[in-house]
């Protein structure tokens, strides 16, 4: 029983008269309706249809059961486009969390100018990731490009950013880095804060120095908010769509352009993108369990 | 000391310029005449002159006001759907005993999980179906799902801060659940309904996988501007980008004091 029970049952006893005493609507259940049109919207809308791809990976149009949708997207570079999205997905993380941890470092200190610094530092955030692909795409651009006008003015050589498919990966990484770290910086800022300042003196009262505090008392004292921020990251670095397709197309291809480049409403390649799809879900129920596990995220929301 | 502190400077002056440099480039873009940009093999980094005609050009040439007003009713209605389930949601749910809501908000939680190309393509199929293909109220359907989990998420917390008793207080007093929950809840949540509906806008704003596959003749502003870079039309793609860049720079500045972690990662707590 919780308070909210123990408090409004007679409320409801003197409502009824006690005259149906078989059956009594709890005021718990009136709540359950408030919970309700959210949860069927999510069923209807995201369970089914998820379900549904996973059925039609194994469909063809006339229904019938196949396995063909699945040897079709792996001759289409399924296996490349796996790894890469893991390529990038990691990369992507190592800069925005570095970014992050130096970011939120510093906005724990006080300096002149603080404000002016949190605010730029936030405006990314705010930019549509079709912009900051656009951006990023006139920045590293072979001819005309903003990063190699600057290299030039170094007195160094240009570069070919779009020469293989690693530079190309790391213009992904590096753009998607840019408009997300913002996020990460505020997750682990609220971590950092929690911490008490008191813990980190006295180890350094204590004689540790800067890594080892770190090492010791910042990192394990943080490890949840990580591990948060590292789960709604990571899912949404392996569903990276927007800024890849800007960026450099389907050359290399991801598994998220994999599934669009098939999509087509009409024709047989619809029940290929559904194929793929189902690796993409594969793949992001896999890394969240191995973060849940590995990083421990006990209680959800408990206040 | 001394040394720390000039470190210290250093860092957050170099930080502060690559986070500012890619806005830069589509200001020089933008305001600089093209032929010290798109004309030059190594574009000039500073403004050497201004002007104009860009966007004036741009406007002449292609339509860049109907995918903007699409967009911002698509944001409009999803903003407004994040409120209608989430504030329900959030408070049935701060009522309920708390082993089962954090089932439910797990449960939730897994939406946001779900891919969102891997659900749109299924989607697109029903809506076909029911003629919500190529439509605004489709997208915005469909958009929902990104910002649902977060604005129950943010309701609850809201919810939750709220002491028991007043609500109790106010039954004892003789109102029923609505009114309790109209005039005593809600005015007390008003941070987390901003916050749940400038987010939710945000996200709408900004969300491309859902508005591409559903309603790719119809686009929103996100998949035009897709269409002009596809399209090798930069100009035009930098004078829309600029436009629909400047205003929510503006709402993130004001939204700044109420970008917490905490709201960010739905009253996760690790």
């Amino acid at each position: 029983m919780n308070d909210a029970d123990s408090f409004s049952t007679p409320d409801v006893d003197r409502r009824n008269g006690g005259i149906r005493k078989q059956f009594q609507w709890k005021e718990t259940y009136t709540y359950f309706m408030f919970i309700v049109p959210a949860l069927a919207y999510v069923i209807a809308l995201s369970f089914y249809p998820a379900a549904e791809a996973v059925f039609g990976s194994f469909q063809t149009p006339t229904k019938h059961f196949v396995l063909s949708n699945y040897s079709a997207v792996v001759s289409m570079g399924l296996v490349t486009s796996v790894v890469d999205t893991v390529i990038v997905s990691i990369g992507a993380l190592v800069i925005q969390f570095l970014l992050a941890l130096a970011i939120a470092t510093i906005l724990t200190k006080k300096f002149v100018g603080k404000g002016a610094f949190s605010t730029l530092i936030i405006l990314p955030f705010g930019v549509a990731t079709v912009v900051s692909g656009f951006i990023f795409s006139i920045v590293f651009s072979a001819v005309g490009g903003y990063a190699n006008s600057f290299l030039v003015s170094l007195g160094l050589h240009p570069v070919n950013w779009y020469s293989n498919r690693y530079s190309e990966m790391v213009i992904v990484m590096f753009s998607d880095s840019w408009k997300n770290t913002p996020l990460v910086a505020l997750i682990l800022l609220s971590g950092l804060t929690s911490l008490s300042p008191t813990l980190r003196e006295s180890a350094m009262v204590d004689g540790a120095g800067p890594l080892r505090r770190f090492l010791y008392i910042t990192a394990p004292n943080v490890k949840g908010t990580m591990a948060i921020a590292m789960m709604i990251r990571g899912v949404s670095e392996f569903n990276i769509f927007a800024l890849p397709l800007i960026l450099i197309g389907y050359h290399p291809i991801l598994l998220t352009t994999l599934v669009y480049e098939n999509y087509n409403l009409s024709s047989v390649t619809l029940y290929y993108s559904y194929a793929a799809a189902v690796f993409l879900l594969i793949f992001i129920l896999v890394f969240s369990s191995v973060i849940i596990w590995a990083g421990g995220v006990k209680s959800y929301a408990s206040s | 000391m001394q040394v720390r502190e000039i470190g210290l400077y250093a860092v957050v002056f170099i930080l502060a310029v690559i986070f500012v440099y890619p806005l830069y480039v589509l200001f020089l873009i933008s305001f600089v005449p093209v032929t010290y940009t798109f004309g030059q093999i190594y574009p000039a980094q500073f403004p050497v002159a201004l002007t104009l005609q860009n966007i004036i050009t741009s406007f002449h040439t292609v339509s860049l006001v109907n995918p903007l007003i699409r967009s911002f009713e698509v944001a409009l209605m999803v903003a407004t759907l994040s409120l209608a389930m989430g504030i329900p949601a959030g408070y049935g749910l701060s009522k309920i005993k708390s082993g089962i809501a954090n089932i439910i908000v797990v449960l939730l939680f897994f939406v946001n999980m779900m891919p969102g190309i891997v659900v749109a393509i299924p989607i697109a199929a029903e809506f076909i179906r029911v003629g919500l293909y190529d439509n605004l109220v489709g997208i915005a359907l469909s958009q929902e799902l990104v910002v649902l989990p977060l604005s129950v998420f943010i309701m609850l917390g809201g919810f939750r801060s709220i002491p028991k008793d007043l609500d109790n207080q106010a039954r004892v007093d003789g109102a029923g659940l609505l009114t309790s929950l109209g005039r005593i809840s809600i005015p007390l949540v008003v941070p987390a309904v901003i916050v749940t509906f400038l987010l939710s806008w945000m996200t709408s704003w900004d969300e491309f996988t859902y508005a591409v596959i559903i309603s790719p003749g119809n686009p929103t502003f996100p998949v035009q501007l897709y269409n002009y870079v596809t399209r090798a039309l930069p100009y035009e793609a930098s004078a829309f980008a600029l436009i629909v860049t400047i205003p929510v720079i503006i709402l993130a500045a004001i939204l700044q004091k109420y970008l917490k972690g905490e709201y960010l990662t739905g009253g996760l707590v690790g």
